[in-house]
């Protein structure tokens, strides 16, 4: 390594150095990867049955139902859940890296569950508890114990965005604690050298140190809400309270595609002008560049008489959004019958031989030949795409943080975010639509691994963007701009200094893409042409057949592969960043 | 230029051939199908069903040397994946099995991206209305249930206007129609009755209907009034069937859902039972059709598959029919027995789809439903 710094630059490392090279390749990257899909779908929306879905969804006796209405419980899901997430994810970030409160381990690990939690189990566990009367069937354990529980507690917005805090939070807390992990102690320590008191220098240096942070939290959680499905189906249509994505849902699975194109496009516009206004707040103020990996461990406040009852908090916290749902999937892979979750409970949905009564026969999932083989394909598509994913999102992170407040980086990082708001069976269409011919001497993709892991990368680019940008925007520019003047190549910069630094925010973007790659299905559904599934697959087959036991059971072998791929990463980071070891 | 001419030309020389077979392989038996099969060496069916496994393992062993690759994906996906691979000239799906009729029809069979076949094996055992556009394998169902342990003295709902009334106001059911194909298109097959609406108005009331001025029909006015009796949706099937069909239920909802789901009533607790004496009927009977990709790249392996997944000779449809045959599902093969415990497919008063007229019709009704909400 030590002769590139000495190699005198050839021509087309001074095309690196000068910055062209880089960018080009990333603005031709998300092009292919985003602009591409996104054009297509724009240009379905461009025939006359498009015009006629704009026209529908826009300016029709149907756009109130079809477009305000929707809209308006969107963004209120939208705001409410990422303010939400915000300050749930950002004190239990506080408190578990910042501050001396107990049990930080365990504080650290519930914070992290929800996310691998489905959204429908949070859903699931609040209707176990809250469900009134209004459905019939069998009531809900507070009505059950003679509470009568009022229809806005039970259905619509309310509960919905509640259960999705309780899901997003931990993306927020994800975020903000790989941020809040590295800012100096030094910082800290002049502040209270100064004479500042905690609120100030919680204020005046810990808060704008990770306004990145903050403001990526917010953009992703915001996007996690307004594109969740589940919790507002579940919760939300017995009261008729549509969001536009059940509104888009909807469109396609009724095969009015348009005007779900129309909707989606709409929804990327509106989405689009926010993440402008908060990028526009991100970098009107260059003072957020700050200074890590100059050593120090992260310096921690004493909590004082506080340590207990914030404990007590955090952990009721953790036991809320993360025990009750896995206890209602758990209890679900266990009890014969559905609407009796805690009673006849039995293992046969586990480990059941078949043959027997239950299950028409079918015996438990640990018996089904597929599942070692899914459970394989699982870890490697999600360990690949994660890969890939941040890869890609560190270069793009990069350059939009070297270059923030120009046009490039603006629209780039516009771009990167995207891919969220986009239906996934409207991305893995284009998807196919464009790969699957052979272009030029390139291969068809169609059916190939590659496809699917380009396409997935391409779907997740917003994690590993917003969580590298975070992070990045916290690497001091002097540490860079010294290894660039003792002669340091881009290279060597990233694999040096940046990746070092900026490793446990890439991680906590990595596990992000992960847990989605691995309990996504709908992608794989269309991209995939292999007859050894993954497990969503095998998920998704027990459930249409009925067995949501089984389905259940499958979600918590998920489970447990998103905690060991986090352990992983967790102990991976500790390894590279050996100075925040004590 | 040249170069382009030779490979049109090639390519017809290829393409013709397939074309003229293609018509012979209809005709064909399985007999004569199996040795081109065998050449051909396998077949990918995308399925509506994640039983296509067993079919899987029975087709192959009833025909060794081909290789069946079942994926199961909803019938939206299929339609969204085949279309795809079709604009990208990826021609690699063989059969599909696929409910969703109405978008099928309007989406696959008139962009030509499909092609209707019948096995000439059993063409004489199916109704002509199931042999054409689409070849329909077996009927499924979304017709109003209620429950028998709450109502032991039969269905509490007669006629389909009470429904509209006082008595049943937040009491009805319903997975979404603006979010499943299905229900909408019961609505759509109520839209499109609006004589037998009427009558039945009449025999509710003694009077004769007062239709909207916006409105198209006593059906149209039955699905305004049903949402104005707060009409409660849900999300799926499962939610559904729980709401109306809990055994200890003391006084619970009715709800438009699957016959077939009352197999589960042990299982589950459940004590769903079909509303049948509804007048004018109590909801819809949809296929469940089989059909070939245009260009399919294996052309007699599937006509094999089709002709296998409508059984043998014997009542129960063996191996190639049996994992479909539950009842509250209906076999459009008249040699296979309906299940001994569900109505007879002629006694069950379910109105049956027509998927050219419901998808002509579906989008009135889908932006009425839109309006209604």
């Amino acid at each position: 390594m030590t002769f590139i710094s000495t190699f005198a630059p050839s021509g087309g490392r001074r095309l690196l150095r000068s910055g062209f090279v880089m960018p080009a390749i990333l603005v031709a990257i998300v092009a292919i990867l985003v602009v591409a899909p996104l054009a297509r779908i724009l240009l379905s929306t461009l025939t006359p049955e498009g015009i006629a879905a704009w026209q529908a969804v826009l300016v029709s006796p149907l756009s109130f139902n079809l477009w305000w209405r929707p809209l308006f419980n969107t963004m209120v899901l939208g705001f409410g859940v990422a303010s939400g997430c915000l300050i749930l994810g950002g004190f239990l970030a506080w408190l578990v890296v910042l501050t001396d409160v107990p049990g930080r381990r365990l504080l650290g690990l519930m914070g992290t569950l929800p996310y691998m939690i489905p959204s429908f189990a949070a859903a699931l566990a609040w209707g176990t508890l809250f469900r009134n009367s209004r459905l019939g069937g069998s009531a809900g354990f507070f009505e059950t114990n003679g509470l009568a529980i009022p229809d806005w507690l039970a259905w619509g917005l309310v509960p919905t965005a509640i259960v999705l805090i309780a899901h997003y939070y931990s993306l927020a807390y994800t975020i903000i604690a790989a941020a809040l992990s590295s800012v100096g102690a030094d910082l800290v320590e002049a502040g209270q050298m100064a004479g500042a008191k905690r609120p100030r220098i919680f204020f005046g240096i810990i808060l704008p140190v990770v306004t990145p942070a903050l403001i990526a939290a917010a953009s992703l959680t915001f996007a996690g809400a307004v594109a969740n499905f589940a919790a507002p189906a579940l919760l939300g249509l017995p009261v008729r309270m549509q969001t536009l994505s059940t509104r888009l849902f909807g469109m396609i699975e009724t095969g009015q595609n348009e005007r779900g194109f129309v909707l989606a496009l709409l929804l990327i516009a509106v989405s689009a002008l926010f993440l402008w206004m908060s990028d526009r707040i991100v970098s009107g103020r260059k003072a957020f560049v700050t200074v890590t990996g100059k050593g120090g461990r992260t310096k921690r406040f004493p909590l004082g008489a506080w340590r207990w009852p914030l404990f007590a908090v955090a952990v009721t916290i953790g036991l809320l959004t993360t025990v009750v749902p896995v206890l209602v999937l758990a209890a679900s892979s266990l009890a014969p019958q559905s609407g009796a979750l805690f009673s006849n409970w039995t293992l046969h949905f586990w480990i059941g031989e078949g043959g027997g009564e239950i299950a028409q026969g079918q015996a438990g999932i640990f018996r089904n030949p597929v599942l070692i083989d899914a459970l394989w394909n699982t870890i490697r598509l999600g360990l690949v795409v994660a890969l890939t994913t941040m890869l890609l999102g560190l270069a793009l992170a990069y350059t939009i943080v070297q270059r923030r407040g120009s046009l490039l980086a603006t629209i780039l990082s516009q771009l990167a975010f995207v891919p969220l708001l986009v239906p996934s069976i409207a991305f893995a269409a284009a998807y196919i639509a464009l790969f699957g011919a052979p272009i030029g001497p390139l291969p068809s993709l169609y059916g190939t691994f590659a496809l699917l892991v380009i396409a997935a990368s391409a779907h997740n680019l917003p994690f590993a963007v917003q969580s590298g940008r975070s992070v990045l925007g916290q690497i001091s520019a002097d540490i860079e701009e010294s290894a660039r003047l003792t002669g340091a190549g881009l290279l060597r910069r990233l694999f040096a200094i940046i990746f070092p630094l900026a490793i446990r925010g890439l991680f906590a973007g990595a596990i992000l893409v992960f847990v989605k790659m691995v309990r996504d299905l709908s992608l794989v559904v269309l991209l995939f042409t292999a007859t050894s599934p993954v497990l969503s697959m095998v998920a998704y087959r027990y459930a249409a057949e009925g067995f949501m036991q089984f389905a259940n059971a499958i979600t918590l072998v998920i489970l447990i592969v998103c905690l060991a791929a986090s352990f992983l990463a967790h102990g991976l980071q500790n390894r590279v960043q050996k100075w925040k070891q004590p | 230029m040249l170069k382009r001419l030779m490979k049109s030309a090639l390519a017809a020389c290829v393409v013709l051939p397939t074309a003229v077979m293609a018509a012979d392989l209809d005709g064909m038996t399985p007999e004569q199908l199996l040795p081109l099969a065998q050449k051909e060496g396998s077949v990918t069916v995308f399925s509506l069903s994640s039983r296509i496994a067993k079919i899987e393992k029975a087709f192959e062993e009833t025909y060794p040397g081909i290789d069946l690759i079942g994926l199961d994906m909803s019938s939206t996906k299929q339609i969204a994946r085949l279309e795809a691979e079709q604009q990208a000239g990826v021609h690699a799906v063989d059969v599909l099995y696929i409910a969703d009729t109405p978008v099928v029809f309007s989406k696959l069979l008139e962009a030509k991206r499909i092609v209707n076949y019948v096995p000439p094996r059993v063409a004489g055992q199916i109704d002509d209305r199931y042999k054409g556009p689409l070849l329909t394998q077996r009927l499924s169902t979304k017709v109003l249930m209620y429950n028998e342990k709450a109502f032991p003295g039969g269905s509490p709902v007669t006629n389909l206007w009470q429904l509209t009334q006082p008595e049943w106001q937040g009491k009805v059911l319903m997975v979404d129609p603006s979010q499943r194909g299905e229900l909408l298109d019961l609505l759509t097959e109520i839209a499109l009755h609006p004589d037998e609406m009427a009558a039945a108005y009449k025999a509710q009331f003694g009077k004769d209907i007062a239709v909207d001025a916006d409105l198209q029909g006593a059906g149209e006015q039955f699905i305004k009034d049903l949402f104005a009796n707060d009409l409660i949706l849900v999300p799926n099937s499962d939610v559904l069937n729980k709401s109306v069909g809990d055994a200890t239920a003391k006084n619970p909802p009715v709800g438009f859902g699957t016959y077939s789901d009352r197999r589960d009533n042990e299982k589950e607790g459940w004590a769903l039972q079909v509303a049948n004496n509804v007048e004018p009927a109590n909801g819809i009977l949809f296929p469940a059709i089989l059909t070939i990709a245009d260009k399919a790249p294996h052309p007699a392996a599937a006509r094999l598959l089709i002709d296998f997944m409508f059984g043998d000779d014997t009542p129960t449809g063996g191996a190639g029919f049996e994992p479909f045959n539950v009842p509250g599902d209906y076999a459009t093969r008249t040699t296979i027995a309906h299940h001994p415990d569900s109505v007879k497919l002629g006694e069950l008063k379910a109105w049956t789809i027509d998927p050219a007229k419901t998808a002509a019709a579906r989008g009135r009704v889908s932006d009425l439903i839109i309006t209604l909400q």
